[in-house]
């Protein structure tokens, strides 16, 4: 339980940061978060403690988080690409930015609305790569998917956000 | 136009893998007489520096709250596992007492014969001295104090 406890003090934070990243919704990145550590405590004997303890917790994270928005939006999940389990987190989240909350730089402000529009697929990745530092091999274990697919997200991603500063640049001068 | 877009690819690979001291410097080279090139770079990299520029506020007691959670459910699984302990023993204890009252029946017939007891007394006998205490035993594990209870 201390051992827990620790890990609450060390990840909580950023657990919710990513599942922010994952949901767009603060109420909900922070109950996933709470269930998300009761899954931890559940099975925490299934950890096998070679690996980095992070990706297996964003994993856990993740599942949830599909789970949880496949029942809050089943009936629009069923229309777009109803076998694919990452289907869900290609809805984009149509609430108040919590992005905007956090940009703490011009440039950041300017990526938020980007990133609220962002499908939640690319999102993360991009969260992973660039904030967790997760290493590609790492993110393929969180997503549960390859490595080329890994990639292949982070550039979309990537592609998306450049926009809004070559927009923002030619639309100011 | 087609070398610029491979030029692009590997700008984006520059950021995301492990690319070579060579297509590094290949980059280098490529953007020292590539406006478009060298622009792509500076957006990429404005884009990623712009990304790590994000800082999330937590509630303030959101640590606080989760261990408490998990303090509450740890102590509500004990207590469940715990009481499933106790019924699945005062199962097995029913289970021994009605056996055991069968066997000891069966017994007690055979010794009635020489003393003339009657059925009626045999199972009566049966009854008050080995049956009702032996189902008693068995109510005890429920009625077991603290949290051993099987009875919430």
């Amino acid at each position: 339980m201390e051992l827990l406890a620790d890990l609450v003090e060390r990840c909580q934070h950023r657990l919710v940061r990513y599942l922010l990243y994952l949901t767009g919704r603060r109420e909900y990145a922070e109950d996933l978060a709470q269930e998300t550590w009761i899954r931890v405590l559940q099975r925490g004997s299934q950890y096998n403690g070679r690996q980095r303890f992070d990706p297996w917790l964003f994993a856990i994270a993740r599942n949830l988080a599909i789970d949880y928005l496949r029942r809050k939006r089943k009936a629009v999940a069923t229309v777009s690409l109803p076998n694919d389990r990452d289907a869900m987190l290609l809805l984009p989240s149509s609430d108040p930015s919590p992005f905007e909350a956090a940009a703490r730089s011009e440039d950041a402000m300017r990526l938020a609305g980007r990133l609220q529009i962002l499908p939640p697929l690319y999102r993360e990745a991009l969260l992973l790569r660039f904030q967790e530092d997760l290493s590609l091999a790492e993110m393929a274990q969180v997503l549960g998917a390859p490595t080329t697919t890994v990639t292949s997200r982070i550039y979309r991603g990537l592609a998306a956000l450049r926009s809004a500063f070559e927009e923002g640049d030619s639309h100011g001068g | 136009m087609e070398g610029d877009k491979r030029f692009r690819e590997l700008i984006d690979r520059s950021f995301v893998e492990e690319v070579s001291e060579g297509e590094r410097q290949l980059i280098h080279d490529h953007i020292r007489d590539c406006d478009g090139c060298k622009r792509y770079l500076e957006l990429t990299a404005r884009t990623i520096r712009g990304l790590r520029e994000f800082t999330f506020t937590s509630e303030p007691d959101s640590n606080a709250q989760v261990r408490q959670i998990l303090a509450h459910h740890t102590q509500t699984t004990r207590q469940h596992n715990v009481q499933v302990k106790v019924w699945a023993a005062f199962a097995v204890a029913l289970l021994m007492s009605f056996v055991g009252t069968a066997l000891v029946y069966q017994v007690a017939k055979l010794l009635a014969v020489p003393i003339h007891f009657n059925t009626a007394q045999v199972q009566a006998g049966v009854l008050v001295f080995w049956l009702l205490p032996s189902l008693c035993a068995a109510l005890r594990l429920l009625a077991a104090p603290g949290e051993n209870r099987g009875i919430a």
